[in-house]
């Protein structure tokens, strides 16, 4: 039998001005299971919480309402104030007579009264139907997992790692470096990309808190945060890493050439057995299991010998000083727990073929942007030395041409890949310094240009560099006499220019990885239509996402230059540390609660549920039956209103408190 | 209509936007008819659609709910939920005899006091015009 | 016709694919069909199919999850399976389903068959099974123009003539759940209207309840209901309930584009949502 104690609040005069408190008074003690109703000046204040305090223990009361402000303001407040008199902090209700009532209707004193009775005998009803409530504790793993090791993934490891939790960081590529190490020079400082990343690279690699898992990709997620489990495949090297030393004999005389280099885009050529570059971490050689003669050998013998014979090659085996080449080694599938997940997945630029006005891949001096940067960088296929790649001779006039692929509705990406201004201006920048005869015209839309010393770094580009800056969409570039014509509009002149180039530079666009979609799904993680991750609030939560304890950063939550990746995955390696620095997560006991008797297994709460938080399970009577997972569950109430039987409810607000809350304005 | 008839309107409103839209019309102390009642709802997603025929049924003249404005829903996904709720019952309680101007699905946002208080001031007026419900 | 349903029905059972085959059998009257269970082959023999065979056998196999049977369904039914399918409550692998090419089912009264087609059946636009392992009669191409014309003749009448025309009619209501007892949607073990806690409807028969009951239950087949018609056939005071599901239907159908049961496989429109959702609410 519930004893209920009401608790009118006078707020000096904000409520008492335009309420008549004894008459509410009068109305509230023959309200149902009503045992005390009396009124404070100020029920927030040290004297108005004593007064409530003294009240539950004098008169054993075992539900509370306070008819005061807003809910939003004080529920905290009065949910401490019970629990230091013995009460659970769950059997309060509060009355919004303030804001809902005595401000907004001061002009009459009559009517405001009357509303406020009502408001309170709702709040009545409800409190009635409160449980005491406990919340739960959950152990945490304190472990995270990093996947992508780019800048973004490398520095949120070493963060995480300095804060003293232990990082298993996966990796698809062979080699972490990501996309900055294919990069020559950064801006605006003109840094060597290499020179600055490298460092960080082995920082990771020989941190002993890291772990570091190359060649391997994420399969499956289960579990919520604190307690992830995720399976991860490795992929078998064919090189025992533990044995290899790294001499590099076994690439050097690998008999298989000519494949094309991934990382050099094309444009230079590695071995079968390989690091990707010279700089690669772990500086250890994959064997590509396409192209390695030996490998075909055995699939030829293990298919039943039919065909051609291929070479049974073996000489990196022969040649390797430690014995390392492991011909057996399997792909292996390993299970780990983790207590939070990094996403740092990274980007790729965009594919520009059907864009047939700029050759659609046909010009061989045709180029990406990404790919001038391999010809640019020391490391590269041409040791820094900037060629066409039809002829070999040096370049005398570079055409650029910005925004392919991005901000075009029609054919590409509505976005703006906001690298793209910047990178331009940087290659007319270098450009120049590789050769001073060098003259490059930009065909630009806009100049965007808004970082720290952006616009300085611009206008050197045109002061310095001598940078013609075309304002234009090119409509063609068509062969001439061995080289290449831009035509375009020149939007500022009015006219149309044709550029005969040497080497055309095109600015694609960039968009996330291959296989973000996938790993996005894998992780229950929304992603948008350009396979963007997305974060929990674009402005105020940037790094987090609606999975508790799955955090992204970088390049695969939208277009970004690389300070902004660093900080974000700083960023993110904040928010695992402070979710570590707990050793348990307490739950909100305020969730949505399944009545298994009732529910029928139709799974349409299950889909419906935003956070995913309902999962299904067989009862020993062969039912399928929905069940809350109390640490996901963010108690919005979806599920209970989608459930026709009636079998999931949501305390604090169940169907029964809201039903008597509208049923009580009739009674 | 008849003289001194106050139509009772029950509002259903989410905790984070439009119950804290209609508390900022309380702090900035703009008036509006007293005829609503507001049961609050973590989301404008938990308004099942028997609590509104219940409502009306008892005998409510209006019913409101108010939520966020779509893509701002704390819960991310419960007002497109709620909104295709009510997309199929408002119809279907117009079919039935219950005019459709007498439910109301309004997105408010915690910034929108001065609108919450006209949404009020409009509704309470319109079924004041509409008169008692004859069914 | 019936000769195929029979030997197919033997086949099943003879060769123990199925525990059981749901079909319908000549009632006592000699004139009418009634459900028919057949456990063994020789019981294939009882089953017929004409055009009194109006019962929505799908119904059946809500609690048949776990064994495998076999049913003959009418279009009409066999959208129920699907519905069964895509809400979890059957196994495919379990359920043999002898569609048939359905030509209309006709009402029975005074002991003859009436001359025309049951309401429902002049609604119909599917006359071949949407789903079925075994087809018999010649696949029908569906009727493409769905005619909500007995919807849109109340739309159109005045908000009080609605609601009076509703109120005499749920007025009626005796609360026998007969409709919801037939109902292929209705399969819930505890139904909110019999919930003590809260207690949405109670017992007593009078206008409030009574309009919460069908309200309620006809929101709660929103796109879910396949247009069987039994709940209509079934109700004892002739309350034309095919009449409110249908302005269910055919909302669904314009705001969602989404039709019950005609697929497995699609997500009923409570389920998901668009962002860019334009459906007339709201802003």
């Amino acid at each position: 039998m519930a004893r209920i104690g009401v608790f009118v609040c006078h707020c000096g005069t904000n409520i008492a001005g335009s309420i008549n408190i004894p008459k509410v008074l009068e109305a509230v003690q023959k309200m149902p299971m009503v045992v005390l109703a009396i009124d404070n000046k100020y029920s927030c204040s040290e004297p108005g919480q004593a007064s409530v305090r003294e009240s539950i223990i004098e008169n054993d009361l075992n539900r509370v309402v306070i008819a005061a402000c807003s809910p939003r303001m004080h529920e905290s407040t009065f949910r401490k104030t019970l629990a230091s008199a013995g009460l659970n902090p769950y059997l309060l209700e509060i009355a919004n007579i303030r804001e809902q009532c005595s401000w907004v209707h001061s002009d009459n004193k009559e009517t405001a009264t009357a509303k406020a009775i009502e408001l309170i005998r709702m709040a009545v009803a409800k409190v009635i139907r409160h449980e005491p409530l406990q919340p739960r504790q959950v152990p945490i793993t304190k472990r995270a997992l990093v996947i992508g090791g780019g800048i973004t993934g490398i520095q949120a490891a070493l963060d995480i790692a300095n804060a003293g939790y232990e990082v298993v960081v996966v990796e698809r590529e062979p080699t972490i470096g990501g996309r900055m190490a294919q990069l020559d020079k950064t801006f605006p400082t003109l840094d060597c990309s290499a020179c600055i990343l490298t460092p960080k690279m082995v920082d990771l690699a020989q941190h002993p808190k890291i772990r570091l898992m190359t060649y391997a990709e994420v399969k499956n997620v289960k579990g919520f945060i604190g307690n992830f489990e995720v399976e991860i495949s490795q992929k078998a090297k064919k090189v025992d890493h533990l044995k290899c030393t790294g001499c590099g004999i076994c690439w050097q005389k690998c008999p298989v050439k000519k494949i094309p280099s991934e990382f050099d885009l094309g444009l230079g050529t590695r071995p079968a057995i390989y690091i990707p570059f010279a700089q690669a971490v772990p500086p250890k050689p994959v064997i590509d299991r396409s192209n390695c003669l030996y490998i075909k050998y055995l699939n030829w013998v293990a298919a039943g010998q039919e065909g051609k014979k291929p070479p049974e090659c073996r000489a990196c085996e022969k040649l390797c000083p430690t014995g390392a080449i492991a011909w057996d080694q399997a792909d292996d599938l390993v299970t780990e727990k983790f207590g939070a997940i990094v996403v740092a997945a990274g980007y790729q630029t965009c594919d520009y073929s059907h864009y047939q006005e700029y050759g659609g891949g046909a010009y061989p001096d045709v180029i990406t942007a990404l790919q001038l940067e391999r010809l640019m960088s020391a490391s590269g296929p041409t040791g820094g030395e900037i060629i066409r790649p039809s002829d070999g001779s040096h370049p005398k006039t570079v055409a650029f041409i910005c925004c392919v692929g991005s901000r075009d509705k029609q054919r590409g990406k509505p976005y703006c890949s906001k690298v793209c201004c910047m990178y331009t201006a940087k290659h007319a920048i270098m450009l120049k310094e590789h050769d001073p005869e060098i003259q490059c015209y930009i065909f630009y839309i806009d100049v965007r240009a808004g970082g720290k010393d952006f616009e300085e770094f611009y206008l050197r580009a045109v002061e310095e560099a001598g940078a013609t800056y075309i304002k234009g969409r090119p409509a063609k570039i068509y062969p001439q006499d061995n080289k290449l014509v831009v035509r375009s509009e020149d939007a500022l002149l009015g006219k149309v220019v044709e550029v005969t180039a040497d080497l055309v530079v095109l600015a694609t666009g960039i968009e996330p990885s291959v296989g973000a979609d996938q790993l996005a799904q894998t992780l229950k993680v929304s992603y948008d239509t350009y396979n963007f991750m997305v974060e929990a609030h674009p402005k105020l939560r940037p790094v987090e996402t609606q999975t508790d304890g799955i955090f992204v950063a970088g390049a695969c939550v939208g277009p970004r230059d690389i300070p902004e990746c660093v900080a974000q995955g700083s960023a993110a390696a904040v928010k695992v540390a402070a979710l570590f620095s707990q050793d348990t997560l307490t739950t909100d006991p305020l969730i949505a609660v399944v009545n298994q008797a009732r529910c029928i297994g139709c799974l349409l709460c299950v889909a419906i549920c935003p956070f995913k938080a309902i999962d299904y399970q067989t009862t020993r009577d062969r039912r399928l039956i929905a069940q809350v997972n109390e640490s996901l569950c963010k108690a919005c109430g979806l599920c209970i209103a989608a459930c026709r039987p009636k079998a999931v409810d949501l305390r604090g607000f169940t169907n029964q408190q809201i039903l008597d809350e509208v049923t009580s304005l009739w009674l | 209509m008849a003289i001194g008839y106050e139509p009772r309107i029950i509002g259903f409103l989410c905790n984070w936007c439009s119950y804290a839209g209609a508390d900022l019309a309380g702090t900035s102390r703009i008036a509006y008819p007293p005829n609503l009642r507001i049961i609050r709802v973590p989301c404008s997603g938990r308004v099942d659609p028997l609590f509104v025929v219940k409502s009306f049924q008892l005998g409510a003249d209006g019913v409101l709910i108010a939520g966020c404005h779509p893509g701002d829903c704390h819960y991310a996904e419960g007002n497109y939920h709620a909104r295709r709720r009510i997309a199929l019952l408002r119809p279907f309680l117009d079919y039935l005899g219950i005019e459709k101007q007498r439910f109301r699905l309004e997105w408010v946002s915690a910034s929108e006091g001065k609108r919450f208080s006209e949404i009020v001031s409009d509704f309470t007026e319109t079924l004041k015009r509409m008169g008692a419900r004859e069914t | 016709m019936i000769n195929e349903i029979r030997n197919k029905a033997k086949e099943l059972l003879e060769a123990k694919a199925v525990e059981c085959v749901i079909g319908y059998e000549r009632a006592t009257d000699n004139l009418t069909a009634r459900p028919a269970f057949v456990y063994e082959p020789s019981g294939a023999d009882r089953l017929i199919f004409d055009e009194t065979c109006v019962h929505n056998l799908s119904k059946y196999l809500t609690n048949r999850r776990h064994e495998r049977t076999a049913i003959v369904a009418k279009p009409c039914d066999s959208r129920g399976v699907n519905l069964l399918l895509n809400e979890s409550q059957l196994q495919r692998e379990n359920v043999f389903i002898i569609g048939v090419v359905c030509s209309g089912m006709k009402r029975v009264r005074f002991n003859l068959i009436e001359s025309s087609l049951l309401t429902k059946c002049q609604y119909c636009r599917q006359h071949t099974p949407v789903i079925y392992d075994f087809l018999v009669g010649e696949p029908v191409a569906e009727t493409t123009t769905p005619d909500y014309s007995d919807v849109t003749e109340i739309e159109n009448m005045t908000p009080v003539e609605r609601g009076a025309l509703w109120s005499e009619h749920f007025a009626r209501c005796i609360r026998c759940y007969g409709c919801r007892q037939v109902c292929i949607g209705c399969y819930c073990y505890e139904c909110f209207a019999e919930e003590l806690d809260p207690l949405w409807i109670g017992i007593r028969i009078a206008p409030q309840e009574n309009w919460i009951w069908n309200t309620g239950r006809a929101f709660h087949l929103s796109a879910r209901c396949v247009a069987c018609g039994e709940c209509e056939r079934v109700c004892p005071v002739n309350i034309p309930l095919m009449l409110v599901n249908r302005k269910l239907e055919k909302d669904s159908l314009q705001l969602f584009g989404f039709e019950p049961g005609v697929s497995a496989e699609t997500a009923p429109p409570f389920a998901t949502f668009k962002k860019e959702d334009n459906l007339g609410i709201g802003e």
